[in-house]
């Protein structure tokens, strides 16, 4: 097996020779050179795994050659041992300092020489493999880094598309993940009788597995719309999927809700989900009193014998609906304080008449409340406004 | 920063966690519970959560999950001292009626 190249640096043909034989005689590739000009010839045409060099040499002495080595990308990594006549600590400090991996000095014993060489390849070794991991790693990371980016787009791809209008409900959402790819996920889907239905969860979570998971209470969730009934239905239908199908640890919160034009209400399920704010006459914008819809109501997911309840509120042509996710308002701040929902309740009870610059006040608010602290959990908040 | 600590009290079991309960610590957490549920399979595990300043929904997961394997042994999960922080995100999530909880711990090693 070949025991890796040794360049060999000295004016001396002597010393060239006696260590160019012991090297050999231990199994090395061997280069010889007589002074620092010439090694770097040498260098040139096969790149060593170690360089013994003499100090004092003609034309380029060994401090030289080490900075030229150490101070070249392509060849830093070289390990340089520098052989010096001058004894004591102070010329071997020197010696290190100018970048060299060791210092032998002159006159030496072979053996010692061998011994050095010996556990210089160790270390040459075990750098040889960390680098060889560390690319491992770096590529592992891109593909990585280049996959969550696809899901994350695709992830996009799942919300509905803004601004939008389903019946006579105009919205928006404002969705910022924390991880690039996040647990949250709403849909809005408008049903036959000109009623629509809106979901927005929050996966317990965060990452691949919590996105994963959004996407199948999506698909859950439009299936069971699809057979019509309504918000408990759905519920019900969506906990006893989630219960069977995730693991032990997986809950989603949810706000499931029909916003029935024809009868002028909101039915509505809270599934351990942070109380959405309805605001009486809202999409006219100016000071209001939002109301908060807190029910209380289990998680998603838990155990499929749950019991969900439906409530019901009116809902009125002008009336807007704010939607979001505990993200929003349970940012820590170094205080230890929190915006909290009534915060955020605050914030609601004077927005824009616009869906898209009420959203951008709400959460540039939020952010202003958090003070330096950023979003940690994933954000979704959605603003709906009926129109007719 | 989470602290996590556990005594037997007789039959019981009892873990007392201080901090924030969030992602983050989850996996330490599962971890003490799982060997203490596992290994000493206790009749009542006690989880006294005085000292806990937030909980997350990963962390109410977690504990979902550990009454759902106490069960499993035939066992009882107690939850006790509960501060209001906590206490309202258990009310919103309706769990205040899925686990038994108690005031305090001498209660909830009392089951009464």
């Amino acid at each position: 097996m070949q025991k890796g190249v040794v360049l060999v640096v000295d004016d001396e043909a002597p010393i060239r020779d006696i260590l160019s034989f012991y090297l050999k005689r231990a199994g090395y590739t061997v280069l010889l050179a007589e002074n620092g000009r010439a090694a770097l010839d040498e260098m040139a045409k096969l790149q060593p795994d170690l360089i013994l060099s003499d100090l004092r040499m003609p034309e380029m002495a060994g401090d030289e050659l080490c900075q030229a080595v150490k101070g070249d990308p392509r060849t830093r990594d070289t390990f340089f041992v520098l052989v010096s006549a001058l004894d004591g600590t102070a010329s071997k400090i020197g010696g290190l300092n100018l970048g060299a991996d060791d210092m032998i000095s002159k006159p030496f014993h072979a053996q010692e020489v061998m011994a050095k060489v010996e556990s210089a390849f160790r270390i040459i070794g075990m750098q040889k493999e960390i680098k060889r991991q560390n690319l491992e790693l770096t590529r592992f990371q891109e593909r990585m880094t280049a996959e969550l980016g696809l899901a994350a787009r695709l992830q996009e791809g799942l919300l509905p598309p803004i601004p939008g209008q389903a019946g006579n409900i105009r919205y928006t959402h404002r969705y910022l993940p924390a991880e690039g790819i996040g647990g949250d996920i709403y849909a809005i889907l408008n049903l036959p009788d000109d009623s629509v239905a809106l979901m927005i969860a929050d996966v317990s979570g965060h990452g691949v597995t919590a996105a994963l998971i959004s996407a199948m209470v999506k698909t859950c969730f439009e299936n069971q719309v699809r057979f019509g009934h309504g918000p408990l239905a759905w519920a019900q239908a969506m906990n006893r999927d989630l219960a069977r199908s995730t693991l032990a640890e997986q809950f989603a919160t949810a706000f499931l809700a029909r916003l029935d034009p024809a009868s002028d209400t909101l039915q509505y399920v809270a599934a351990g989900h942070v109380a959405p704010m309805l605001i009486s006459q809202g999409a006219t914008g100016g000071k209001r009193v939002p109301t908060v819809l807190g029910e209380r109501g289990f998680m998603l997911g838990i155990d499929e014998n749950l019991q969900f309840q439906q409530q019901t509120c009116p809902f009125m042509k002008g009336d807007r609906l704010i939607v979001y996710t505990d993200g929003l308002v349970e940012v820590e701040r170094e205080d230890r304080s929190f915006l909290g929902d009534e915060g955020l309740l605050e914030i609601c009870s004077d927005l824009p008449a616009d869906e898209e610059e009420a959203a951008d006040r709400i959460v540039r608010q939020a952010v202003a409340f958090n003070e330096s602290t950023p979003f940690s959990d994933d954000v979704t908040l959605v603003v709906l406004d009926r129109l007719g | 920063m989470l602290n996590i600590q556990t005594r037997q009290e007789g039959n019981a079991s009892v873990v007392t966690i201080q901090g924030k309960v969030n992602f983050e610590v989850t996996a330490q957490l599962r971890d003490v519970i799982r060997d203490t549920v596992t290994t000493l399979q206790p009749k009542l595990l006690v989880i006294n959560l005085e000292s806990v300043s937030f909980i997350d929904s990963s962390g109410l997961g977690l504990l979902v999950a550990a009454r759902n394997s106490v069960d499993k042994n035939n066992g009882k999960l107690h939850l006790c001292a509960l501060p209001p922080q906590v206490k309202k995100t258990f009310d919103q999530t309706n769990l205040t009626n899925y686990f038994s909880i108690f005031t305090t711990e001498q209660d909830a090693l009392r089951g009464a």
